[in-house]
């Protein structure tokens, strides 16, 4: 990423050597050849050598450095300080030729503007007929909004045009003396009934076009610090955290502080193991199903508490699955081979039942219209309804016949299911096109991310690989570390820009691996018995909640006693480089 | 116990007695005439749904071998062993595969093995080239 030498190239790029334009002096006459300035530069006086470069790597021009902040200054509106800084430092942010011609144009006296314009330095020819052109534009339209329009029509013939450029704009512009419509397409912006305004943005304009030694950019030193900041968060290898963190006195490092570690919350509310929860995609509410046969919605309070709001009976067997709608105004529930109902989140009540006889359903999916539904069936077979019950298709899908994972992804597109033991299949119902996931062992369950881009696939030999299926499918990572020999153990993908995957175990414990590096960040014991499933908080990185075979849910969050120590505040103003290194 | 993750098999399927749960196919089958302290056992050269337990030593009748019982996924009773290792060559061919006790599955057809008490009970293995 760029230190301060890093602008933009501006539209023409002056050929003249990448020095700063010198010191300004106030009343020096900006009539000196460059090449002067070149001599100067070339053999710096001894007293002066030492001052011209600042910062502890030698790379920070001072003159450029002041000017920078010198403009920062104006834009947040301190004049005073502004000019107190260009005063004091004897570096002025603007040749007194660009002062002149930024007064002149911003005061609409375009004719002179025009012959500061020749005394700035460091234009070409190029730029100089560019910012030629925007000025007389704008004098055309002024000269039309007050209705001087033969003196818009002379200038257009005799000034504009011979400048020799942008023939379709000059047509554009004959265009708008004839046609009002026209004129107040495209000059309204011009013509503002407010022409300071109007002044302004084409100072800005001018701005873009002029080298950025002439004119100083816009929010450069904003800018400047915004890059930094990227690099920090880029470099952030366990960054879980809001930007609203992101500070300018130190370096920002997350360390694995930011991962739930800490069980926040035990939820008793089952009797029985509880197989599946999912956080709706607000996170606002978390809905979990248990072999009690029944499915619990919890509320997600703004503190982060979590209290029972409904307990929907009606399944007749354990229920093995529940999917919130996209609006979650809605849920699924899919009993293991039996039936599934919808239930209206909001109320509780349930508001269909959807059956086959004869069979029984083991899986369900909403499309992201959330106007239809999928369903995996005893029979192999993958169904679409619609809401009211009504099958609307039906055809062979699935391997197994007792628990088989569907997903839909947000475009409608792609239909995601198990079609043999060791593949699952992407499926384009529309182009009859067919992408296949194709693993040497037997997956168990997958998860899809919030984006659709990543599939995390669960094998029987207890690897979770993670698979990229933007384009052809591609196997990206491996995780390992946790434990399953004989159940269905899920997992999910979670926290900031879904860095991290975490994942139930045999063995009672919540494990999380960082997505990219693969790496096992956290192994979390609390639950007495097998954790079945995990649910990552879509809108809060800080909470995790997993179900057990104990019956209970755990809430995860940050470590309180971790947080404390950060806020005592140690100092690193960026000498000492803060980050974990990634070790791949 | 938790939702067991069971694999669903195709063809001619021995099952689980007690929970149909699937364990196995015919054609994987290797020989029919290891036998059991229940009476007949299978050697089945890949077997599903069944989670493998501690190593031991095991004196048979062909020999020291290393077993481990297999249990079914889906209700947890016993239904056969696996071997591990072979301390005799010429009983390495058994390596890494599995046996069925018939009396603990139920056939392709359903159907069902009872003990029959005979000169076989007292010992297990058995087959031999």
């Amino acid at each position: 990423m760029g230190g301060v030498d890093d602008n933009e190239p501006p539209l023409k790029r002056v050929r003249v050597p990448t020095v700063e334009s010198g010191r300004l002096l106030k009343n020096s006459s900006f009539s000196e050849p460059v090449t002067s300035l070149v001599g100067l530069m070339a053999r710096p006086l001894a007293s002066e050598g030492k001052e011209d470069i600042i910062g502890s790597k030698g790379v920070i021009k001072k003159v450029e450095f002041v000017r920078i902040i010198t403009k920062a200054l104006y834009s947040l509106g301190y004049e005073r300080s502004g000019a107190a800084l260009e005063d004091e430092s004897g570096i002025y942010l603007h040749s007194s030729a660009v002062n002149l011609f930024r007064k002149q144009v911003l005061d609409g006296y375009w004719d002179e503007s025009l012959v500061t314009l020749r005394k700035i330095d460091h234009l070409d020819e190029n730029i100089l007929k560019s910012a030629s052109f925007l000025i007389l534009e704008q004098k055309f339209f002024e000269l039309l909004g007050k209705n001087r329009i033969i003196d818009a029509v002379k200038m257009l013939r005799s000034e504009i045009t011979p400048l020799g450029i942008k023939r379709k704009r000059v047509h554009e512009l004959s265009g708008c003396i004839v046609s009002s419509s026209k004129l107040a397409l495209l000059g309204s912006a011009n013509m503002s009934t407010e022409s300071a305004n109007s002044r302004m943005k084409l100072l800005e304009e001018l701005q873009k076009l002029f080298p950025p030694t002439v004119m100083i950019p816009e929010r450069r030193l904003e800018h400047l610090v915004e890059q930094a900041l990227n690099v920090q968060r880029d470099a952030c290898y366990f960054h879980n955290s809001l930007d609203s963190t992101l500070s300018l006195y130190t370096d920002h490092q997350c360390g694995t502080g930011q991962i739930p570690s800490q069980t926040t919350q035990v939820l008793h509310g089952h009797h029985d193991e509880i197989w599946f929860l999912q956080f709706s995609n607000n996170g606002k509410y978390l809905a979990s199903s248990s072999s009690d046969r029944s499915v619990i919605i919890w509320e997600v309070h703004e503190d982060g508490r979590v209290s029972l709001k409904h307990t929907l009976t009606g399944h007749e067997k354990p229920v093995i699955m529940v999917a919130w709608s996209p609006d979650d105004c809605q849920l699924l529930s899919c009993g293991m081979e039996e039936v599934v109902r919808r239930w209206d989140a909001i109320s509780g009540e349930c508001l269909h039942v959807y059956e086959k006889s004869g069979l029984g359903l083991i899986s369900c999916a909403w499309f992201p219209d959330g106007k239809q539904l999928l369903c995996g069936v005893t029979d192999q077979n993958i169904s679409l309804w619609d809401l009211d019950g009504k099958e609307l298709e039906s055809w062979k899908g699935l391997r197994a016949t007792r628990t088989s994972d569907i997903a839909v992804t947000k475009d409608g597109k792609w239909i995601i299911s198990l079609c043999r033991e060791t593949a699952i299949s992407l499926l384009d119902r529309e182009a009859k096109r067919e992408k296949l996931i194709e693993e040497e062992q037997t997956i168990t369950t997958f998860s899809l991310s919030k984006h659709d881009k990543f599939l995390l696939v669960n094998l029987i030999n207890q690897e979770i690989h993670l698979w990229s299926i933007v384009d052809e499918p591609m196997l990206i990572t491996k995780y390992k570390g946790h434990k399953r020999s004989r159940l269905v153990i899920r997992s999910c993908f979670g926290g900031f820009e879904q860095a991290f995957v975490a994942s139930g175990s045999e063995d009672s414990q919540v494990y999380i691996w960082h997505r990219d590096g693969g790496d096992l960040v956290r192994a979390l014991p609390g639950h007495a018995g097998a954790v079945n499933c995990v649910s990552w908080n879509p809108t809060n990185h800080h909470m995790l909640a997993s179900a057990s075979d104990d019956h209970t849910i755990r809430v995860w969050g940050l470590n309180r006693v971790n947080l404390k120590r950060k806020d005592s505040g140690y100092y690193c103003n960026g000498v000492v480089h803060q980050c974990n290194g990634n070790s791949k | 116990m938790g939702l067991p993750f069971l694999i669903h098999l195709e063809g001619k399927i021995y099952s689980c007695k007690h929970c149909q749960t699937h364990l196995g196919i015919s054609d994987d089958i290797m020989s029919r005439s290891f036998h059991c302290r229940h009476g007949k056992a299978y050697l089945f050269s890949k077997i599903v749904n069944v989670t493998v337990g501690l190593k031991e030593e095991r004196m048979m009748m062909t020999g020291l071998h290393t077993v481990s019982d297999i249990f079914c996924v889906g209700c947890g009773s016993i239904v056969g062993w696996k071997y591990e290792a072979a301390h005799e060559k010429s009983q390495k061919y058994k390596e890494g595969k599995f046996i069925l006790e018939r009396f603990k599955v139920s056939g392709p057809d359903g159907s069902h093995y009872w003990v029959s008490h005979d000169p076989h009970v007292g010992g297990s293995d058995a087959d031999d080239a």
